[in-house]
Parts: structure tokens; sequence; C-alpha cells
């Protein structure tokens, strides 16, 4: 090839003088010879490049189908350009028949693609780039989390990255923790309704009338029974808590009607102590928050029963309500025993109990407040405390108002 | 007023019949799901206290199966039990059912209480 080069240059040029043309050959030879070695260089390096790109490309590839979720891009049209062995079997297709094709076009009999392609048309559409989150159900028994995420790649090459999970373990876990808190709660709970009933018809003298020696030997035993069916209640409410720490259907809600139902709730137990309760309600109707009734009402429960039990007797509770800036601020005063210093830290842990209330009171399970905080914090809310041993406690909590928006639908 | 109790505690069962009998209701109990559904289509009570988790049938088998019935679907149905997670409640309000009772959270005073109640309530429509 080197002969071939150097023949063209000697035909090509013409013949000046010898020495200059043997001369100027050897500088041309000398010239070729670098740029060759450059031209090589080049090339080398362009096939490195490129044996990287291909390594890279298989790689990623690799990566793509052994990834334990279904992937799917589309490119700007919505043609399917890459998709994954597990996104095959989510669709039922095999490959051929899904490369190149509209996914909004693609058909298999025993799917319902309805839900999918709703999730790929609202994700399309996301304007933040977070994408779509959705749960489907496609066809049998198999749960699917869709998400669908805009990818840009550049302002002309706009695709769509979907990417499916399959949910079903996570769902037949869930069904199982429900009929096993089910089972025990029965199991747990219906020796004690048997105990309940009995006992309070033999109180009610539906089976002949009591001596007062039996009469308080029964009440105290209903008593004991009462607080174990509270301490199964408490138990059974952590289970459901922990259980995702969702909220069940978040409503809109006025704080004033949870608290206001929680005192009416509590009126007895506050006669028996003789303690005042002072209920600032709101001089106007407070904004509405976004929230599990249920669930917010058992924080305020809690609270108003710790508060009464932790208070001696004819001592005072306070209850306020507020708005902060974008937060509803409950507020509960109490003039009990206070919560040690050394113990204020661990007081929202699960199973704590302070060791001066231990010595007052020998019933409570620890649970109150851990599951108090648990319902706040999946509320977007805050929840804290201000104590002194022996002057009182004051718990506060906030939930975020609901946005306005949401208010007009709700 | 005829009311059905199915219930397979019979401590539970024998006491709410005889609390709901003072009141001069009409009582018919049943052990079981199965028995339960079968006493329905006889005594063709006005109201059935239906307990959930029971042998042969549950208390949502049971339900399930009155949706099906023409005759069955218009009986109103309170739910006694000792479970009660949103889950169950949501499923149960979507079968129709009037009003749930947490065993452990009533007296049987007051489960008549709320029958009798729910006795006006059902009276005046």
């Amino acid at each position: 090839m080197e002969n071939d080069k150097q023949k063209t240059i000697f035909e090509t040029k013409p013949l000046i003088g010898a020495d200059e043309t043997i001369k100027e050959a050897k500088w041309k030879d000398e010239e070729f010879r670098k740029i060759r070695l450059a031209f090589m260089n080049i090339l080398e390096d362009t096939e490195a490049a490129r044996q990287e790109a291909i390594r890279e490309k298989a790689q990623t590839l690799a990566i793509i189908n052994n990834i334990p979720n279904g992937i799917i891009v589309l490119d700007k049209d919505n043609k399917i350009e890459l998709v994954n062995p597990l996104a095959e079997s989510f669709l039922k297709s095999k490959k051929d028949e899904l490369m190149g094709k509209n996914i909004f076009k693609i058909s298999s009999p025993d799917l319902d693609l309805i839900p999918f392609y709703k999730v790929i048309k609202n994700g399309k559409k996301d304007k933040i780039k977070y994408g779509l989150r959705r749960e489907i159900v496609m066809g049998g028994n198999k749960f699917l989390e869709v998400s669908a995420v805009p990818l840009e790649i550049s302002e002309q090459d706009k695709k769509t990255l979907i990417i499916i999970y399959d949910v079903s373990r996570d769902k037949l876990i869930e069904s199982m923790k429900t009929e096993f808190v089910s089972i025990a709660a029965h199991q747990l709970r219906t020796p004690l309704s048997a105990i309940k009933w009995t006992i309070s018809m033999l109180l009610n003298g539906d089976v002949g009338k009591l001596t007062p020696e039996q009469q308080e030997l029964l009440e105290k035993t209903y008593e004991s029974n009462e607080r174990m069916i509270s301490l199964i209640n408490d138990l059974l409410n952590v289970t459901r808590i922990e259980e995702g720490r969702f909220l069940y259907k978040p409503a809109p809600t006025h704080l004033e009607l949870l608290t206001e139902t929680a005192i009416q709730n509590a009126e007895d137990l506050l006669k028996i102590k003789k303690i005042k309760l002072d209920y600032k309600k709101p001089k106007r109707v407070l904004p509405q928050i976004l929230a599990d009734q249920e669930k917010v009402g058992l924080v305020i429960q809690n609270l108003l029963e710790n508060a009464i039990k932790y208070t001696p007797e004819e001592g005072t509770i306070q209850i306020s309500l507020g708005q902060e800036k974008n937060n509803i601020l409950f507020k509960i005063k109490d003039s009990g025993v206070g919560i040690p210093q050394d113990q204020q830290n661990r007081i929202f842990t699960k199973f704590f109990r302070g060791s001066n209330v231990m010595r007052l009171e020998t019933d409570g399970s620890g649970l109150g407040l851990y599951t108090a905080k648990n319902i706040i914090d999946a509320h977007k809310g805050k929840i804290w405390f201000e104590s002194q041993e022996g002057q009182g406690t004051t718990f506060y909590f906030t939930l975020p108002i609901m946005p306005k928006d949401k208010n007009k639908t709700a | 007023m005829k009311i059905l109790i199915v219930e397979d505690d019979e401590l539970l069962r024998e006491m709410l019949a005889r609390k709901l009998i003072e009141k001069s209701y009409i009582i018919e109990t049943a052990e079981d799901g199965e028995i339960g559904l079968s006493a329905m289509r006889v005594f063709k009570p006005d109201l059935v206290l239906l307990d959930l988790i029971m042998p042969k049938k549950s208390g949502f088998q049971v339900l399930e199966e009155m949706q099906t019935d023409e005759l069955l679907r218009k009986i109103p149905v309170i739910i006694i039990s000792n479970s009660g997670q949103p889950v169950e409640l949501e499923k149960a309000k979507q079968l129709g059912v009037l009003d749930w009772i947490i065993k452990t959270e009533f007296n049987p005073s007051e489960v008549v209480e709320k029958v009798m109640t729910l006795e006006k309530q059902l009276f005046l429509k």
C-alpha cells in the first residue's frame, strides 16, 4: 500500500530535478508516515471507543433485561423502542410483536389495558417530570404498579419511560396481615366479651339480686376485664398503624368536631376524677384539614385520656385550638404529674411508660403516644410537648390546612 | 319484631337472646353461617344480628349470599363482631350492612338499646 501511494505521487508530480524530487519524496514520505500513524491512532481510538460503546450498550441492556421490573421505552410517537423480558411477560406478548409498534395499538386478548393506558397518558402529560405512579390490575390476580415518566433526551427527542412493578406479593402479605389481625382480635376478644357480658348481666341483677359484697367484687372484676380490653385495643391499633402507616380515606375535616367528640366521650372519666376541663373553642371556624377522622380522633382521645389519667383529682385540663400559618394547632395542658426530664426523649417510643406514672397507676400499655406520633407523622404534622415533673404537661400537635383548590372539589 | 341471632359462641348467643326476649322481641338463633342462611329463609326475620368469624360459613360469606337472593337482600343486618378493621367495615358497608358492634365495646343491654333505636328508625321509614 505504501508503494502504491508513492507511485501516485511520482506520477502526479512533474519532474523538476532528481535531487529535489528525491528530497521532496523523502519529505513527503516522512509526512505520510506521520499522517498514517496519526490516522492509525485515530482509528484505534475510534475502534476502542466503539468497543467500549458496544460493551456499554450490552451492559445497559443486560441490566435492563435483568432488572426485576418491567421496562418499556416509547419514542415521541409512542412506538415501543425498548422492552425488557419482564415487560414482555406483563403484556403477554413477544418482543418481536412489540418492537416498533404503537403502545396504544397493542392487543392482548386476556388483558384489560385501559387502566395501563390511562397511566401512560397521564404520566406523559406530567409537567413536573415526576411522572405518574398507579396501582392497577391488568388481568388475572396480578397487581401491578405502573409508573410512566417523561424522558426528555433533547428538545426534539421526548420519550416515555414506563416501569412496571409486580406488587402482587405485597398485596398478598397485606391481606394476610389483615386476616391475621382479624383473627387475633377475634381470638383475644371473644373470651373477654363473654366475661364482660356475663358480669354485666350479673351486675344488672338479671339473674337475681346481689349482696353488696358480691356487687363490689364483681365490679372490680369488671374493671380488670375492661383494662384487658383496652390493652388489646391498643395493641390492635398499633398493628393497624404499622400496617403500612397509611391513612385510610383522608377527608376534609374540622378539627373542632373531632375535639368535641373526644371531650364528650371523656365526660364520665372527667366526672369521676372531678377534673375541670376548659375548652377554648376558636371564635371563628377554623380551616379544614385533610384527615383520617378515626385516627386523628384516636390521637385526641389518647392525649385527653392521658391528661385525665395523670392529673390528680380536682385538677384542671385546658384544650385550645387555633390557626398558626398553614397549620391548625391543637394544645392540651394538664396540671398532672409531668414527665421526668431524663425520660422525655423516649416518650414517643413503643411501650414506653414514665417511671413516675408506673408507680401511680398500674394500667396503660405504653402505646398511646407511640400511636399518636405515627398518626400525626402520617398526616405530615408535628407533635411535641413541654413538661415539668410535678407541674404538668402540655402536648401540642399541628396538622397542615387543606390546600384551597382541594377544598373546592371536596 | 323478629330478630335472628347468628353467633357461634353459645354464651353470647344465649345472653343476647335472653335480653331481647325480655323486651318482647321474637328471637331465633343460629350457631353458624349455614344454619343462619337457612333460618333466614324460613323465619323471615326483620333484623339479623350477624357474627363474622363462624364455622361453616363466615359472616361475610353469609352477606355475599344474601346479596344474591332477592328476598334476603332486603333484610337489615347489624354485625356483632370482635374485629372491626377499616377494610372490613368498608367491605361490610358495600354489602349493605346497617351497623357494626364490637362486642367488647358494648354490654348486652347496650346492644339491646341499639336494636331498639334501630327499630324506631326502620319503623319511621
